[in-house]
């Protein structure tokens, strides 16, 4: 293939290897200027992440109220219980589907989009501005924003647009189980897409010119130089950024509740919302507990996996 | 390469190790001590933990520092609801409690039965507490909370539209109400929308009329296991499902929030709307011409009220200042302080010393409000019923859309139960 051979990669190949063979340097004590910048952060995690996170595993077996102050133990009772809810299980498919959809599909439009923002045209920075744009206000706003805009009543901005361009009924956006997890998606794919395709330029403004100059050179379409340079040097780029989306939606609450508050039903209900309605409103301290131990654990899973998967990818394509 | 010897450099290294290590541990002594300490500082501090916001409350507690000028006044707000009990619930947890909080529907069980207010019964005041006040917050025949008001839910109609559909008398029977709203439809005109962002007023007034017919008893038996949901739910949930059967109400509504119906009623885009007594100033405002009235809601063994009696002040029992503590739950129910509340919030008081004046709108409801002939199914259900209304508002909005029926909606409460209770 033309591409292989292109001179001007070899040198990268060389330097990467040769990195590779560099020797391991030898483990040494941290010094105390280290300790020192690394204490207040031990300090804040230890307080606000291993504590609870311990107290949380501890609760887990008792049937802790969030009141009485000797709870008593329960065993596993708060896990099998969360296998037999159907309102747990839903949370549990919607979050799945959720984190998934929005990370395949605000991938695959934040990489087209990131090459349309990095090609020269009138007005450019206006329009990376805009793109990014829905990444600053609070998710809280979008999701009341987007209420109102996605209102299934004849008055809701989209159904009074629709009406006036088709003459259709109003559309139950908000109001139907199927179009309410879509509609969710869907202002999720709208608020983060102009970030993370921000993230990819940043990953395509450091490919050096030369090798689509060489590559053009040689005869490459459009096409092959995409998938030869661009994409093998973004795989560093959706490691973030699927890794951030993956987490993120995994324990989405905001924007799904500000939209719909879980329903229809239990449609949009996340696992997020079942803690904390668990956990709080609802004071099963000891079953909001168990779900996230399992939860802890399921994420911790998930992220494992996709770290290996982008370090496989990274390795085919490097 | 250097070498770990005992060298100037060695020592200074462990002397700035030992300094950081004493700056850490300091640090998390400090934040240690800020959270257990605390406390009221002086003997005459009380402090109150308000549920009502500061606008609300502040004509009422400038009066209790007037008349007790020698009594420090602590006051912070809440965020009803849960942000209110949340909050709560980790104060009481860490023994930092203010000595008067607030018991309401959301967290009376945990109170009461955890001891975390002090028994009122034995107050020389409790005799001016509406009875259905009491028994709201009443336990094995002690009184944990004094609740100074009650609200009350029926059908909020714009007279203008029901004029145009030929409306005299409001309708006496259930399927009065389901012929209304179709000669409503028939008009062209909207009949009628309820939020289905909680147990709606309709339903909950359905259900009230079973209780009712049961000696009101309907809870508790189901709870002792002499009844069922299946047994006393089934019918009112059919009856309420008719509206969406006949499509007489649009099945949008179960993704439609009380504010969002409140707001196109306002705009005259529906005739009825179910909502509270609470609602009627802010439409009024909204809407200044519009003329309005409730009605109850029609059932087939006569007209029923949705509503509840309102969060009760109680007397943290580990009160750092038991004596003011009390002293102010005392003049937060005495007629000066009922009065001024009621003038701030256009309140149904009960308090037995006080009769309210009230806007003519809520003339049909307000004897049956003071009276307590109304019946909300959450703050009367014995144990769990933030589980519950939250299971049965989720079931409510799939009847809606006509994914199950309401014979699966009563078994699923039966079932959400016993799961709760650990059967």
């Amino acid at each position: 293939m033309a591409l292989s051979t292109t001179p001007e990669l070899q040198p990268l190949q060389q330097q990467q290897s040769s990195i590779r063979t560099l020797p391991r340097k030898r483990p040494h004590r941290l010094s105390v200027t280290s300790w020192v910048f690394m204490a207040p952060i031990a300090v804040v995690f230890v307080a606000l992440y291993v504590i609870p996170m311990s107290q949380s595993l501890y609760y887990s077996f008792t049937d802790f109220d969030g009141y009485v102050s000797n709870p008593e133990f329960v065993g596993f009772d708060n896990y099998t219980e969360l296998f037999k809810d159907p309102s747990m299980l839903s949370a549990l498919g919607y979050t799945i589907f959720y984190a998934v959809s929005t990370t395949i599909l605000v991938t695959v439009t934040a990489i087209p989009l990131a090459l349309t923002l990095n090609r020269k045209f009138f007005g450019r920075n206006l329009v990376r501005s805009a793109f990014f744009f829905p990444a600053v206000p609070s998710v809280a706003i979008l999701g009341l924003v987007w209420g109102f805009i996605l209102n299934p009543l004849g008055s809701g901005v989209l159904n009074s647009i629709i009406r006036s361009l088709t003459g259709l009924g109003p559309i139950p956006w908000l109001s139907d189980s199927t179009l309410a997890q879509l509609s969710t998606v869907a202002v999720t794919i709208w608020a983060l897409t102009g970030w993370h395709a921000v993230l990819y330029l940043a990953y395509l403004q450091a490919i050096p010119a030369d090798y689509y100059e060489v590559s053009k050179i040689d005869g490459a379409t459009s096409w092959q130089s995409f998938r030869y340079i661009t994409l093998p040097l973004l795989i560093p780029a959706m490691a973030v950024s699927q890794l951030l989306l993956m987490t993120n939606g995994l324990k989405v609450f905001d924007l799904p509740f500000t939209l719909t508050r879980g329903g229809p039903g239990f449609s949009t209900r996340t696992l997020t919302q079942s803690l904390i309605e668990d956990g709080i409103a609802q004071s099963r301290v000891g079953a909001a507990s168990a779900l996230a131990v399992l939860f802890l654990i399921v994420v911790g899973l998930v992220v494992l996996g996709q770290m290996a998967l982008s370090n496989a990818l990274q390795r085919k394509y490097s | 390469m250097f070498h770990h010897t005992n060298s100037p450099q060695r020592r200074r290294k462990t002397s700035l190790r030992l300094t950081v290590l004493g700056a850490v541990v300091a640090a998390a002594a400090a934040l240690t001590g800020c959270g257990s300490s605390g406390g009221s500082g002086s003997d005459n501090t009380v402090s109150f933990y308000s549920w009502d916001n500061e606008a609300s409350m502040k004509p009422i507690l400038d009066e209790f520092k007037k008349q007790n000028p020698s009594v420090d006044l602590k006051v912070s707000y809440g965020t009803p609801v849960q942000g209110y009990i949340s909050t709560l619930q980790t104060r009481i947890n860490s023994g930092t409690a203010a000595d008067v909080f607030i018991i309401t529907a959301e967290n009376k069980t945990e109170i009461m039965e955890g001891g975390f207010a002090k028994d009122l019964s034995g107050e020389p005041w409790i005799g001016n507490i509406a009875d259905a006040a009491k028994a709201t917050y009443t336990k094995d025949g002690k009184v944990y909370g004094a609740a100074t008001s009650s609200w009350g839910g029926g059908i909020l109609y714009n007279k203008d539209l029901l004029a145009k559909a030929g409306f005299t008398n409001p309708p006496e029977t259930w399927d009065d109400f389901l012929a209304l709203c179709k000669k409503l439809k028939d008009a062209g005109i909207t009949p009628f929308y309820e939020p289905a962002d909680t147990i709606p007023v309709s339903l909950a007034a359905l259900v009230g009329l079973q209780n009712q017919a049961s000696g009101g008893t309907m809870d508790a038996d189901i709870w002792a296991g002499k009844t069922s949901f299946a047994k006393t739910w089934t019918e009112p949930l059919k009856d309420w499902s008719e509206l969406f059967k006949q499509d007489l109400v649009s099945p949008s509504v179960a993704g439609l929030t009380g504010d969002q119906i409140t707001s196109e009623f306002q705009r005259g885009s529906v005739a009825m709307i179910s909502t509270g007594s609470w609602a009627l100033g802010s439409i009024q405002k909204a809407a200044p011409d519009m003329k309005l009235e409730f009605m109850p809601v029609p059932g087939d063994s006569g007209t029923y009220w949705a509503g509840a009696v309102s969060p009760g002040y109680a007397v943290n029992a580990k009160a750092k200042n038991p004596d003011a503590a009390e002293k102010l739950v005392e003049f937060l129910q005495s007629k000066t302080a009922v009065e001024l509340y009621q003038k701030q919030n256009a309140a149904i008081t009960t308090t037995k010393d006080f009769t309210p004046q009230l806007d003519p709108a809520l003339s049909s409801m307000v004897p049956a409000v003071r009276d307590g002939n109304f019946y909300l199914p959450q703050v009367t259900w014995p144990t769990n019923s933030a589980a519950l209304n939250s299971e049965t508002v989720s079931l409510l909005q799939q009847l809606i859309q006509g994914q199950t029926t309401p014979e699966k909606v009563a078994s699923a409460l039966d079932a959400k139960l016993a799961s709760l209770q650990g059967k």
